[in-house]
């Protein structure tokens, strides 16, 4: 009884003094401890392995330059004479394709591909892993560790090319702040896009390096998705459209459904008015809309833009590829603690 | 249903341990049916290469899946979180972050252990001190050489403070100063925790271990005590060695109580085989002075834990013929 007594004294004074620590712990080390239970170390030395100033300073003009070359072709107005919203629609023209198509089409996915490829297949080829998993950490953090450095870095770089994007515009045309202001919607619309492109491909490719052994393989299936989505369907688009539809193949096209999402984005922000000055590119790249010619053939006026194939309504093309996104994810864990990491 | 108290005395249980890889007609089968009782102290696993050790290793910290049977460490399941926080592992040939200091690299893992940041580094400067890297604890381990390389391997799997310390093979890439230096070391941290070590250089285990488990083709062969193997392995073989082991080797042919006797050729000196080994002791000095002649040595042979090793799988080779 005595005994039993003492225990039941150490163990409160123990508690006592756990609780105490547990008071004073930076919110930084409480977090660490409570919410991210070791995720958070991973994501740190993740993001310090795929993020250099160097790889920035690469990697940020490539995202810009093509976006710059259409800003070269001079829009018929003076921006100095228009209002702020006036050079707003008029920049959002000239960037909507170039954005959507190179800066978070194919240089954002090749990007977030590349990134995110080595970090479980090469790690468990090199035999790194072996060592991180005798550690007392779970598989399932780990990934999670990988995968949001991988969408921490994107953020980043999309935010950083974006914004920069819009002052750079700004600068060419005007040099006005009252026009980058009114342009914040606009980049705000692309970032948001970006967001959902960065889940989308940061669970195909942290998925794709769960079940391959080499990232290499990882990087070339992704490209492979990539031009599939971007060049491939374009093609089978313009040469036999009807094959396209009597088979509907609209339902696995990729580049379609970003188009759709893309759109969706620029419709709900009301940033990019319909007009066949960007819509006729994105009938031809995505199909999201069909070619029609809505210019009023007497008065050469545009009668607000081109109509949509609707195929999907865009908020389900945006659902499902997130549920997608969701599923890639789930199923990069399942892999990930299902696999045998031997060297 | 297991025991919790029969568990409870092991610092590494297995039961039935399996694995098989593959499926169907290519199924093979790397580990069969390994029963393993570690108590406290340092422990070795033996067996050639391709025995089973690597993958039945690989089991117990939980990176590979177990087929059929359990494996603890302690009363913890193989491959939790809770067993591998008692567990330091360091694999058959470690690898790193080469764009990391020794330091960075020890507070990382130290962190996935468990620490807090600032123990994790208090930890860290410790064992680098105690491994003699401090001074290198700024360099990228990439500038590291292969002893200083396998020390922070250790360090790292020391760091969050594991009970059972489980090596792979630890010595395989190293020089002889290096081994030596690993070996010391190992010995030393067995003061401190239990430490169950792989090898299949049996004279490193033989200086380092108090029992011994013996695998071959993934089953046990032999699990027991140095000293007992040993006593379980003796021959009846005793070497004489004296000033004319020719001249003397007749003397002993005609000995009723000797049942065979030869000179080696190895090392010039008598083996014998005594038919009774009291009387042969009884009458060998009488002998010695009656013929003139002195003698050098004479000890009954004692079995390398090698020796033991080759024959046991040998004698398993061909029973599998």
């Amino acid at each position: 009884m005595k005994k039993l007594s003492v225990n039941i004294i150490k163990n409160i004074k123990t508690k006592s003094i756990a609780f105490k620590e547990k008071r004073f712990l930076p919110v930084n080390a409480w977090l660490s401890e409570n919410i991210f239970k070791k995720t958070d170390i991973v994501i740190k030395k993740t993001y310090r392995d795929i993020s250099s100033l160097k790889k920035g300073l690469i990697v940020i003009p490539i995202m810009l330059v093509v976006p710059l070359l259409f800003l070269l072709i001079p829009p018929a107005i003076d921006f100095g004479l228009v209002s702020p919203h006036h050079a707003a629609t008029v920049n959002s023209f000239s960037l909507v394709f170039p954005v959507f198509f190179w800066t978070l089409g194919i240089v954002f996915t090749i990007i977030i591909g590349t990134s995110g490829a080595p970090l479980i297949a090469e790690e468990i080829k090199t035999g790194t892993m072996l060592i991180l998993i005798s550690k007392p950490i779970t598989r399932t953090r780990i990934f999670l560790g990988k995968y949001l450095a991988v969408f921490l870095l994107g953020m980043v770089l999309s935010f950083i090319a974006i914004f920069s994007l819009g002052w750079i515009t700004v600068l060419i045309n005007s040099g006005n702040i009252d026009h980058f202001i009114s342009l914040i919607p606009f980049l705000t619309a692309l970032y948001l896009y970006s967001l959902f492109i960065l889940f989308l491909f940061t669970s195909i490719t942290m998925a794709l390096s769960s079940i391959l052994k080499k990232s290499k393989t990882v990087s070339v299936v992704i490209i492979l998705i990539i031009i599939v989505s971007f060049v491939a369907f374009q093609f089978i688009r313009g040469l036999v459209g009807d094959f396209y539809e009597s088979f509907q193949l609209y339902h696995f096209d990729l580049g379609y459904h970003l188009g759709n999402v893309f759109i969706f984005f620029m419709e709900t922000f009301n940033v990019a008015p319909p007009s066949i000055s960007w819509q006729n590119l994105f009938a031809l790249l995505t199909g999201v809309y069909k070619f029609t010619n809505t210019i009023d053939p007497d008065q050469r006026i545009d009668l607000g833009g081109l109509e949509k194939t609707n195929y999907y309504l865009p908020i389900f093309s945006l659902l499902i590829w997130i549920i997608i996104a969701v599923l890639l994810l789930v199923f990069g864990i399942y892999k990930l603690k299902k696999r045998e990491i031997s060297i | 249903m297991i025991k919790k108290e029969s568990i409870h005395q092991y610092e590494i249980w297995t039961e039935n341990l399996t694995k098989v890889y593959g499926k169907g007609e290519e199924a093979l089968k790397a580990v069969s049916n390994i029963n393993l009782r570690i108590k406290p102290g340092i422990h070795g696993f033996l067996g050639p290469n391709g025995a089973g050790k690597t993958t039945t290793l690989h089991m117990l910290i939980g990176a590979i899946s177990i087929t059929e049977g359990k494996a603890k460490i302690r009363d913890e399941t193989a491959g939790t979180v809770a067993a591998k926080q008692l567990i330091g592992f360091i694999p058959q040939d470690p690898v790193f972050y080469d764009d990391m200091t020794g330091e960075e690299y020890l507070i990382y893992l130290g962190q996935l252990g468990g620490l807090q940041r600032i123990n994790a580094k208090r930890k860290a400067q410790e064992l680098l001190d105690s491994f003699n890297l401090f001074e290198a604890r700024n360099r990228n381990i990439e500038t590291y050489s292969g002893g200083e390389k396998q020390k922070i391997a250790i360090a790292a799997a020391l760091i969050h403070e594991p009970k059972v310390l489980i090596l792979d093979e630890p010595t395989a890439n190293l020089d002889p100063i290096g081994r030596a230096d690993v070996i010391r070391k190992i010995k030393e941290l067995s003061e401190n925790m239990s430490v169950f070590v792989s090898s299949h250089i049996l004279s490193e285990i033989e200086q380092m271990c108090e029992d011994v488990v013996m695998i071959n083709h993934g089953e046990i062969v032999i699990f027991d005590s140095i000293s007992n193997i040993k006593k379980k392995f003796i021959r009846n073989l005793h070497v004489l060695d004296t000033n004319m082991n020719d001249k003397f080797f007749e003397v002993l042919k005609i000995q009723s109580y000797i049942s065979k006797v030869r000179i080696n050729e190895l090392d010039g000196k008598i083996h014998i085989i005594p038919k009774d080994l009291k009387k042969l002791r009884e009458t060998l000095p009488h002998l010695l002075i009656k013929h003139n002649t002195i003698l050098l040595s004479f000890h009954q042979q004692e079995r390398s834990l090698q020796d033991i090793f080759m024959e046991t799988m040998l004698k398993k080779e061909s029973m599998n013929k």
